[in-house]
């Protein structure tokens, strides 16, 4: 069906809820590589305005993508809680913008009516923010989840201690590990991304992560970020895994062209419940990004925003540990600019809280885009401000196997102590034990990794 | 999925007192992955079958009987159920006494169609200490730990050190103290005193003779002095006139560079340092092996490092040499297969001038190197490294290879092949380049991702993995 | 209150002290700082005071950015001195920095900014056409008229534009086993670099094992797709475009060789070969050269490329 508005003397029209969703969106050059941007300031205010005027129910019954093609339009439809659903589905989405703004939704009160939204929705709403509502509204938010400690609590800023190395040298690892352990990073998970696919290797690193965790005691959790099916291979093998990673899309076609499924998601979770070395109950990684299904053609012509709410809702049918959206990863052609990546970055953290999940962000950027190391520490910060679970800390914010930026690790300290917060309860006893922190600030023996050397168990 | 094959490693080590042999499995894996060139290499080592620790046989004192070994190992083969065509690598090590030229080959002549087709006989009591130190997980240690490590591997006659910095060799060197040095009846009757600790028990006034009784005391006494020379050795004392007699002929000077983090025990007097022997019997074998290791574990080499516990004890030795003999090539190399295998090839190394030279495109200098060398060996083929250059011009390729053909032409006895070995990755450029500039019927390899020095040998087998690398083993021969 | 004469000799006291922490000259070399024997690494610094500024002698300026400096930590007084030396040897990252508070040192700071501002001009800047000249490069360009395009517009970067499409057909080969092409792809620089040595390598090794080469030519403005494109048009068996990497911070002067059996436009990435990480600090770009003409060879061979060659 078609909408109408009449906006400063101009009548727009458009053709479909996929289209207003489109030109209602904030400007992103994936969204004008992929042809569905609004082509004028004003058009895409007067597609602001119509959908403001939607109702919940015309959302929901108007997936971007059809029910009967694909599998994430049906898990997010048929999770929905009905009840919560009929009482709302009559609201706007301005009303639910001003709502969630509003004093009566409290943190118990969004997180009920999260579970009767769709990713459309979440979206849609996402799409009437400002940046700062979009930091408001998701700091009302959090979401907690466990795996060998619990992450996401109020009061907490956590990160991924990223220590990538060009070819998976496992001592060259071990020394990037150090160094971050030693500012504080590493409470939401020590992960790295490995440079090559091999089980050997995989099970290598994954043996090295879990004897470190051990041998000093560390709460935290440890995975090495392959293909989910590499990883399936290496923990069957024995490798110890508390984790197991998946970058997904917002749509099936989109997941396939990331080479898994469903079933190997299910067989992740089954897997870990018997072999893996976490507690659980919450034990998978998910990555996305705005973007990534337009790069394998995999968007049934939505927009970026849109699809990316749909990978939240795809990711909260599996109860993961932690979600990433790696926000400038991808590039000028999906995110152009500065702008556009901190307002992506905050988008995606609104959305994915709003959908349930347990949400960071790796506040990232290419050295083709227009952003540079001073976005970056903006974003981190407004997240920090956000109530983000976590964020990145890679050393001196240079990944040197994947070739971009992000947060160093000194950044997550610095953020706490700006605004105030500290990492994972555990792991800031673990820091004090150590003598990395004292009172939530680093001591003077903070940042060198040496002393992990003469330490118990190596010395 | 990376790819992975293994090939089956054979480790023999005849030793002075015991002669054992294991069976490691070497997985090999391409861990580059797909999107760049393959870089194949040596991700896991296991030692899959380890033999009984069987006496050395030997014909007299010093000479090895070279029979009674041939039997030994096909018993084991056959124990282990491998045949020697099962085996893709190996090394055969004779260590402490026993390392003598005739002995050698001895056991190669005895060996030769045993172990396969690329197993060789290899050693010189640097190496020893160096093979050692690897296999009882020293040099594993130093490289994950980032710290310096001291692997001493007390035999039956000597003592061999080797000192790893980061995974790096910084001291090597052999001392006559060992656990039989000394041998004894049940009622302490001395029946056999060696030189070195005639000479220690001399220097401390104590009266041993052969065929005379002796008392626990005096031995406990002899093998405290032995103790204190090794802790001399390892700075701990100030060095005393008896460090220098009892170092071991043809070994270096073990002078540790800086300061010692970790120290190792292997050999079969290590058990006896980390634990007294069972049973309280103080001299269980025979010999002053177990005093040795008291003297030791109550001296200062325990308490002033850190003491470590490695994988491997008194096998440390040959599982060094079953799983660390071996390295592998470069991945990227220009070499044909029927070339291999070779055996026992000396090296000649470029100096860096003559490196330079050659990568001028000047022939002349290094064909008469090649002269000069063939002239003073007994081979008929020689292997030229040189360390290459990190990231050569297209042009200086094509200028050193003209020169190694050149050179290879004038020099080289017809039919002899080239074989050229580069530490730096360039091998394959450089025998595209090469090959075309050579005779007809001159065959030619050119590895790269290979350090070997002046006096090496060299032994290549077949390429693996399709082809992409060629496994070495880099030597020091005490025969040729 | 102070007067003006304590003042002033406070005022020199402190700058005598400053001179007198200047390093003699260039920076000190590991080797030579001063270990307690027991490897616990240099006693702090009395005071605490700030670290020297190597202030090198006239005529000799020192390169922040160059591998020399950073191969030297910047973390004051660590516990292990030697064992940092060590760890920063195993992995290019950038360990052992240090820290003012939460914050990152000056120097670091400038080595990673000077560093983004290399790959940002590698990105941003054209291949220079004396380059292409000297190496008989003719230039065509793609659908993308500026670098803008080209960087927000992957899919008109794999597309030739009009006259370009002429001028190859006018000055190519039809038909060739083996089509090069290079391209600037997101790094201008690493074609600069890379180009020359590995360009004769692979034509050398084609030759050498009889397979007939196309005229190489360079594409403005490219993706990796563009290939494609070149084999319909000239009806090469193999094409292989040597095309610059989005540039990261460790080098900005990384190529790769996408190569593929009968390309076709809109095919599958998976068809493609790939030979990455070609730099002086990666494959050199001879070595690599060498590599690329066998890897035709193999391709030709099996009639495949991509997945289907490693079957």
């Amino acid at each position: 069906m078609a909408y109408k508005t009449l906006l400063s003397g101009q009548v727009f029209t458009f053709d479909s809820v996929k289209e207003v969703l489109a030109k209602a969106n904030e400007e992103k050059s994936g969204d004008i590589l992929a042809g569905v941007a609004a082509q004028s300031g004003i058009q895409r205010i007067a597609a602001k305005e119509v959908l403001a005027g939607m109702t919940l129910e015309e959302l929901r019954q108007n997936p971007v993508v059809p029910y009967e093609e694909d599998e994430v339009t049906r898990l997010n439809q048929d999770s929905i809680n009905e009840s919560i659903y009929s009482a709302i589905k009559g609201w706007t989405v301005s009303d639910l913008r001003e709502w969630l703004l509003g004093e009566s939704a409290g943190e118990e009160e969004i997180r009920r009516i999260s579970r009767a939204l769709t990713a459309e929705m979440v979206a849609a709403v996402a799409k009437l923010m400002t940046n700062l509502d979009l930091v408001y509204a998701a700091s009302k938010i959090r979401v907690p989840a466990h795996c060998n400690t619990t992450i996401g609590l109020r009061g907490t800023l956590s990160t991924r201690l990223q220590p990538n190395h060009t070819t998976d040298n496992v001592e060259g690892i071990t020394a990037s590990l150090f160094e971050g352990l030693s500012y504080g990073c590493g409470d939401a998970l020590i992960g790295l991304n490995p440079s090559g696919e091999s089980v050997a290797s995989m099970t290598e690193i994954l043996k090295r992560f879990d004897e470190i965790k051990n041998q000093f005691e560390i709460p935290t959790q440890i995975c090495v970020l392959g293909h989910i099916t590499t990883q399936l291979e290496a923990v069957k093998r024995g490798a110890p895994a508390d984790m197991i990673f998946q970058s997904i899309a917002g749509s099936q076609k989109g997941n396939e062209a990331f080479g898994f499924t469903t079933d190997h998601i299910r067989e992740a979770m089954e897997l870990l419940r018997r072999r893996g070395t976490g507690t659980g109950p919450n034990v998978m990684y998910f990555e996305t990004g705005q973007g990534s299904e337009l790069s394998s053609d995999a968007h049934y012509g939505a927009d970026q925003v849109t699809m990316e709410a749909r990978c939240y809702a795809y990711a909260r049918e599996f109860k993961p540990f932690m979600v990433n959206t790696v926000v400038g990863f991808i590039g000028p052609e999906y995110l152009y600019d500065s702008r556009q990546v901190i307002r992506a970055g905050l988008e995606d953290h609104f959305m994915g809280k709003l959908s349930g999940i347990p949400m960071g962000c790796d506040c990232c950027y290419t050295n083709h885009m227009m952003a540079e190391q001073n976005d970056i520490e903006n974003l981190a910060m407004l997240l920090g401000a956000a109530g983000a679970n976590y964020i990145l800390g890679v050393p001196t914010s240079d990944d040197v196997m994947l070739n971009y930026q992000t947060n160093a690790y000194h950044d997550a300290a610095a953020i706490r102590e700006v605004l105030g917060l500290r990492p994972i309860r555990e792991f800031d006893l673990w820091l004090e034990k150590m003598g990395i922190t004292e009172n939530g600030r680093l001591t003077s023996r903070a940042g060198d990794p040496t002393i992990f050397l003469s330490r118990k168990g190596r010395g | 999925m990376a790819e992975e094959k293994a090939i089956l490693s054979v480790g023999i080590d005849i030793g002075t007192s015991t002669t054992q042999l294991v069976f490691s499995r070497l997985s090999m894996e391409n861990t580059s992955g797909y999107f760049t060139v393959p870089r194949i290499s040596i991700v896991d080592k296991e030692v899959v079958y380890r033999s009984a620790i069987h006496t050395t046989p030997l014909r007299t004192r010093t000479l090895i009987d070279g029979e009674a070994v041939r039997r030994i190992v096909e018993a084991e083969f056959e124990k282990a159920g491998f045949t020697p065509a099962d085996t893709g690598t190996g090394a055969v090590i004779i260590t402490g006494e026993s390392a003598r030229k005739e002995n050698a080959a001895l056991v190669l002549r005895e060996l030769s169609g045993f172990a396969g087709e690329f197993v060789v006989s290899t050693a010189g009591p640097d190496l020893e200490a160096i093979i050692a130190g690897k296999g009882s997980g020293a040099w594993q240690y130093s490289q994950e730990m980032s710290c310096t490590a001291v692997n001493l591997d007390i035999g039956g006659g000597t003592t061999n050190l080797v000192m790893f910095d980061c995974g790096r060799v910084a001291a090597k060197g052999c001392l006559d103290i060992g656990g039989r040095l000394v041998r004894l009846e049940k009622d302490l009757t001395v029946t056999y005193l060696s030189p070195a600790a005639g000479l220690v028990a001399q220097s401390l006034g104590l009266p041993l003779r052969e065929g005379e009784r002796t008392s626990l005391e005096e031995l406990r006494g002899l093998c405290r002095g032995m103790a204190q020379v090794l802790e001399e050795c390892l700075g701990l004392w100030e060095a005393g006139p008896l460090l220098e007699r009892l170092q071991t002929p043809g070994s270096s000077l073990f002078r540790p560079p800086k300061a010692i983090q970790a120290v190792f025990f292997s050999g079969g007097v290590a058990d006896s340092v980390y634990q007294p022997p069972q049973g309280g019997d103080p001299i269980p074998y025979g010999d002053i092996g177990a005093l040795l290791g008291e003297a030791i574990r109550e001296g200062r080499l325990c308490s002033a490092f850190r003491l470590q516990r490695g994988k491997e004890t008194i096998r440390a030795t040959v599982v060094g040499a079953g799983s660390y003999a071996t390295s592998l090539s470069g991945s990227t190399i220009d070499c044909p297969g029927e070339l291999f295998p070779l055996k026992n090839v000396p090296v000649l190394k470029l100096s860096p001038e003559e490196q330079e030279a050659a990568f001028r495109g000047e022939a002349a200098p290094m064909a008469e190197r090649i002269r000069w060398f063939l002239g003073q060996s007994d081979s008929p083929r020689l292997v030229i490294a040189m360390e290459g250059e990190k990231n050569p011009s297209y042009p200086r390729v094509k200028a050193l290879a003209s020169a190694l053909a050149a050179a290879a032409e004038e020099a080289l006895p017809p039919g002899e092949p080239l074989l050229a070995v580069v530490r730096e990755d360039m091998a394959k450029a450089l025998g595209q380049a090469a090959r075309p500039l050579l005779a007809s019927g001159r065959a030619a390899a050119f590895l790269d991702g290979i350090q070997a020095e002046q006096n090496d040998y060299m032994d290549m087998g077949r390429p693996l993995m399709d082809g992409l690398v060629v496994p070495v083993v880099v030597k020091t021969l005490i025969f040729g | 209150m102070l007067d003006q004469r304590t003042i002033d000799a406070m005022a020199e006291e402190i700058i005598r002290r400053m001179e007198g922490e200047r390093r003699p000259s260039g920076t000190p070399a590991p080797s030579q700082r001063p270990h307690r024997e027991d490897g616990a690494g240099a006693a702090p610094p009395p005071g605490g005071q700030p670290p020297s500024r190597g202030t090198p002698p006239p005529g000799e300026l020192e390169d922040i950015a160059s591998r020399e400096q950073r191969a030297i930590p910047t973390l004051r007084e660590p516990e292990d001195y030697d064992a940092l030396i060590r760890m920063k040897g195993k992995t290019s990252a950038r360990i052992g920095v240090g820290r003012c508070g939460p914050r990152l040192l000056t120097k670091t700071l400038l080595t990673l900014r000077a560093d983004h501002a290399m790959a940002r001009d590698a990105v941003f800047t054209d291949v220079d056409p004396a380059f292409l000249e000297r190496n008989g490069l003719f230039s065509v360009q793609t659908r993308c008229a500026d670098k803008n395009t080209h960087i927000t517009r992957p899919d008109l970067g794999r597309q030739l534009s009009d006259e370009g499409v002429k001028t190859i057909l006018e000055r190519c080969k039809k038909g060739v086993q083996a089509q090069i092409i290079v391209s600037d792809g997101l790094s201008s620089k690493a074609i600069e670099a890379n180009a020359q040595d590995a360009l004769p390598a692979i034509q050398e090794g084609l030759r050498q094992r009889g397979i007939s080469v196309g005229t190489p030519f360079f594409v403005r403005f490219g993706r990796v797709a563009v290939e494609d494109q070149v084999a319909e048009l000239l009806d090469a068996e193999v094409v292989c475009i040597l095309i610059g990497e989005r540039p990261g911070l460790a080098t900005a002067e990384s190529m790769s060789a996408y190569l593929c059996y009968r390309a076709r436009v809109g095919q599958p990435e998976a068809r493609r070969t790939v030979v990455s990480n070609i730099h002086s600090g990666g494959i050199s770009a001879v070595e690599a050269g060498a590599y690329i003409a066998e890897l035709i060879q193999k391709i030709l061979a099996a009639k495949a490329s991509g997945v289907e060659l490693q079957k």
